[in-house]
């Protein structure tokens, strides 16, 4: 038998235990552990780079059998999974040092990457479904290692998702209730056949668990709470990967559980796509810009942050929804990218943190001479993030574009588009905010980062260059796995793409090289010029005024003041509003239920005696009311 | 090989020329709409002479050097991908989708060398540049996916093509050819969309700092930018041409148009100027493409 899948899965679960169990040794065994076992994982999963296995029976419960598969497309998920969760896991030690439980927070870290894995490698709904629970509650419990803030976001991220775990385990049931199965390709089979009001109770059901954990509006709600009070390295997981789990979920439920030709027959299509995949399109859509409207306004580096991961995500989410082999091939692309970029970001923004001790963009400034890796991972996260040739973002949006422009989806396409644009805004606030304008007097002994805290840094800024010039090894993965769910892959190369059948052709390596061109010609132009010297931040125009350090001449707060004077009238309301409305009226009930249950033994007695008299008095009248 | 080299040379000095020749007329035309001799028509090429030949020059640090280099190697870059008479250019590398990106990158490097510069001026200057292209992006992508819709390619040069023979997709798409030149002109930023460099509100914007060699890099690359948006609209609309005369014509009466506009009209707030164009602009723009969507 064949036990590598196996060994796989458990490599993180076992690195989390040796490493929890080493800490009570001394703490370098504990990274040690950690760091070894996460980077086994990761090479342990090139084995599978061009192998997929199908069927691998990882054992049965509740008369189905629980199996573990990976294809080029769990590939893909699952490399995203160990990667970022290895670079976390290097960033946390200089990051988390000199915090308590900390033991346990490797523990933790090590098995919500061992969950995600599983959740990938999955064959079966019931596989599916407990990796997912155990992913949820570490999550959480990551969460809240943040400071007393981060135990309320924490509260509201484990209710959003037991809310959505349970409506998942609702369409779980209702599918075991008639197959007693639950292996992918039997549900199916299942779904297939029944009828459609059946079918679309399922895919809505399964739909709630999949936005709330991908952050889809309007269930988005969790995250710029979670994502903002959680410890950094855990921010870059949650929005680099468990986000994308969320999106690896959806894709089953589109291509492997119900596929597209099913979806067309349960509803009609609209611009040749089902109904339903043009409605969590528009779902995705409406993510992108109004997140994207609130990121601009954001005070708070990693609320940006957040509020920019839900309306990343809506790029992933629209692209798998157009259906086309082209937009699932962007959406996909787009997940691995968001991984990359984001996750890059939430790590500077950590280092920020980490050195001065805020996230609050108005107090900062002036970085970059201080922390120039830092600042150097920062502008090539922001670069993608905007979807900027000729880095990693810009190929993927570009190619979720021209998958909405080929079925005409123009509408959505708008959307799309303006939410790049107005990314340019909020990027551009992060990094000014931070990095540029004046240096306050109190950073004025910051330091760059340690050089541990680098590794992350300096990686994930390669992978934005890699898979921006070279779109074309991610999109061996990807046509692979799209061949495998049955979709024709696009023509593509290792430079981009040569286009045809309605799709412009793209050739990165062009962009690039012509642009370096361009810098050299500016650069003799330049150096040509006379010798520049070097002056204070002080030394600057004030309009006769003379800038010293006691004088604040720094424009960081409000940044984008004049442009909430146009937008904020439409958000006056919000969906957090409308679920903390509800939480409200849960407390006026409770508190109604607390006068009845007082925990007071002679109340209860008494309410025994009344009832007991009442059924007596009921006997006594023949048992008729009436 | 050899041509391509020479299209490589002399692309750049091209739209250079172009590029300060019309902002000689610039200077030229608003001193005698406002009854003044004006300086001479080489004004703008002196200027840049004698900036670049500055023999001091200070610094605010890397990027605040390399800001003004990113711009023009940006819109070096630009002009590759803008078809001119009877050549493809780059257009086979990147279509008109990703040239909208491409177009992006010099404002950014221009907004952080002028972030690096340290002057709350500079600043709010990038917001306000930032804050006005959100503005008249929104109708500028509705404009570009009609033009698409409706020639069925995403490849400027095809389109330019299939403009021939004077069915200019001005007369095709009127609606989106008013909104298409109403965003050029604010991306221009003339009058009253000249928020960002507003000399009595926040002096010059992004470049308060800039002085010398850098100063001039950006007017070189200034240059580059009035060539870019005029060549945009004359492939984009007026069917590209069939020389390079042509080309310059249509460009020059397009700009001229745009002087006349610039030279008597106020400035708007910030605000008000995003909200002209998620008004009236978006609104043509979308019944031109609800048009294209059901005309075909």
């Amino acid at each position: 038998m064949n036990m590598s899948l196996m060994v796989l899965l458990l490599t993180p679960f076992t690195g989390g235990i040796l490493s929890y169990l080493g800490g009570k040794i001394h703490r370098s065994v504990r990274y040690t552990f950690a760091i070894l076992f996460s980077s086994l994982t990761l090479v342990e999963l090139f084995f599978y780079y061009n192998k997929p296995v199908n069927h691998f029976v990882l054992g049965k419960m509740f008369g189905s059998v629980m199996i573990l598969q990976i294809n080029p497309i769990s590939w893909l998920f699952a490399f995203i999974v160990t990667t970022i969760s290895l670079l976390a896991i290097i960033f946390s030690v200089n990051d988390m040092e000199g915090r308590g439980g900390l033991d346990f927070y490797y523990f933790e870290l090590m098995v919500v990457e061992g969950a995600m894995l599983g959740i990938t490698l999955a064959g079966d709904l019931l596989t599916f479904f407990l990796f997912w629970e155990i992913m949820s509650w570490t999550s959480y419990l990551l969460i809240i290692q943040g400071g007393n803030k981060s135990i309320k976001a924490g509260y509201k991220y484990i209710i959003m998702s037991i809310i959505g775990a349970n409506s998942m385990l609702i369409a779980i049931a209702m599918i075991y209730g008639k197959i007693h199965t639950l292996v992918f390709r039997n549900v199916a089979m299942l779904l297939a056949a029944s009828p459609h009001g059946f079918d679309i109770a399922i895919f809505v059901l399964f739909a709630i668990g999949f936005f709330v954990e991908a952050a889809v509006m309007p269930l988005h709600t969790w995250v710029s709470d979670a994502y903002s009070e959680a410890p950094s390295s855990v921010s870059s997981v949650l929005s680099g990967v468990l986000e994308k789990i969320g999106a690896y979920g959806l894709f089953v439920l589109l291509y492997a559980l119900f596929g597209v030709s099913l979806l067309g027959k349960l509803m009609p299509l609209r611009f040749p796509s089902p109904t339903i995949m043009y409605t969590i399109g528009w779902f995705a859509g409406i993510s992108i810009v109004v997140s994207t409207f609130l990121a601009i306004l954001q005070e708070d580096a990693k609320k940006l942050l957040a509020y920019s991961s839900i309306s990343q995500i809506g790029y992933v989410v629209l692209g798998i929804s157009i259906g086309t082999s082209l937009g699932v091939a962007g959406g996909l692309f787009h997940a691995l990218n968001h991984a990359i970029f984001k996750s890059l970001l939430f790590f500077t923004i950590g280092a920020v943190i980490y050195r001065t001790g805020t996230r609050n963009l108005s107090e900062l400034g002036g970085l970059i001479k201080k922390m120039p890796v830092t600042f150097t991972g920062t502008l090539f996260g922001i670069i993608a993030l905007a979807g900027v040739p000729p880095l990693n973002g810009f190929v993927s949006k570009w190619m979720i574009y021209e998958a909405l422009l080929q079925k005409k989806e123009v509408f959505l396409l708008i959307l799309a588009l303006i939410g790049s644009t107005g990314s340019f805004l909020y990027v551009y606030r992060l990094i000014h905010s931070t990095f540029l304008g004046q240096l306050p007097e109190k950073f004025k002994d910051v330091k760059e980062v340690p050089f541990l805290m680098q590794i992350p840094i300096w990686l994930l800024s390669l992978g934005t260059i890699v898979f921006g010039i070279w779109p074309g090894l991610a999109m061996n993965v990807i046509a692979r796995g799209e061949k495998f769910f049955g979709i024709t892959p696009i023509k593509y190369n290792l430079y981009g793409f040569p286009g045809g059948n309605g799709m412009g052709s793209l050739k990165m390596i062009n962009i690039s090289s012509v642009f370096i061109a361009g810098l050299i010609v500016a650069y003799i132009i330049f150096a040509l010029g006379a010798k520049t010297h070097r002056i204070s931040q002080y030394d600057n125009y004030a309009a006769g005024q003379v800038v010293t350090k006691d004088t604040k001449y720094n424009y960081s707060y409000g940044f984008y003041m004049f442009f909430g004077r146009v937008v904020n009238p439409v958000f006056k309301w919000s969906a957090d509003k409308i679920y903390l409305a509800w939480a409200r009226s849960a407390n006026v009930f409770g508190d109604y239920m607390r006068r009845i249950y007082t925990g007071n033994l002679e109340t209860y007695s008494s309410y025994i005696v009344v009832i007991i008299s009442l059924v007596g008095f009921l006997i006594l009248l023949g048992g008729k009311i009436w | 090989m050899v041509k391509n080299i020479l299209i490589a040379i002399g692309l750049p000095l091209l739209a250079f020329g172009i590029g300060i020749s019309f902002m000689g007329f610039k200077r030229k035309i608003g001193a005698r709409i406002q009854r003044r001799y004006g300086p001479p028509f080489h004004q703008p090429l002196l200027d840049i002479i004698k900036l670049l030949s500055k023999k001091s020059d200070i610094s605010h640090g890397i990027i605040y050097d390399l800001g003004p280099m990113i711009a023009l190697g940006a819109s070096i870059l630009t002009i590759f991908f803008i078809p001119i008479p009877g050549l493809k250019l780059l257009t086979g590398s990147a279509d008109v989708i990703a040239l909208l990106y491409i177009m992006v990158i010099g404002s950014l490097g221009m907004g952080l060398g002028a972030g690096e510069s340290a002057n709350p001026n500079s600043s709010i200057g990038i917001a306000r540049a930032l804050t006005l292209m959100f503005g008249y992006d929104l109708p500028f992508v509705i404009v570009i996916i009609s033009v698409l819709l409706k020639y069925h390619t995403t490849n400027l040069y095809a389109i330019t093509q299939a403009q021939a023979g004077g069915h200019w997709a001005m007369w095709v798409l009127p609606l989106s050819a008013i909104v298409g030149f109403i965003v050029i002109y604010g991306a221009m930023g003339e009058h009253p969309f000249d928020v960002v460099t507003a000399p009595h509100e926040v002096a010059t914007g992004p470049m308060a700092e800039y002085g010398g060699k850098h100063l001039g890099l950006l007017f070189i690359d200034h240059a580059f930018h009035v060539y870019i948006e005029l060549a945009l609209f004359v492939d984009l609309f007026m069917g590209g041409a069939s020389n390079i005369g042509w080309f310059y014509v249509k460009m020059f009466v397009l700009f001229l148009i745009i002087v006349f506009f610039d030279e008597v009209l106020p400035r708007f707030r910030i605000d008000d100027a995003v909200r002209f164009y998620w008004r009236w602009p978006t609104i043509i723009a979308l019944t031109s493409l609800i048009i294209v969507l059901i005309g075909g």
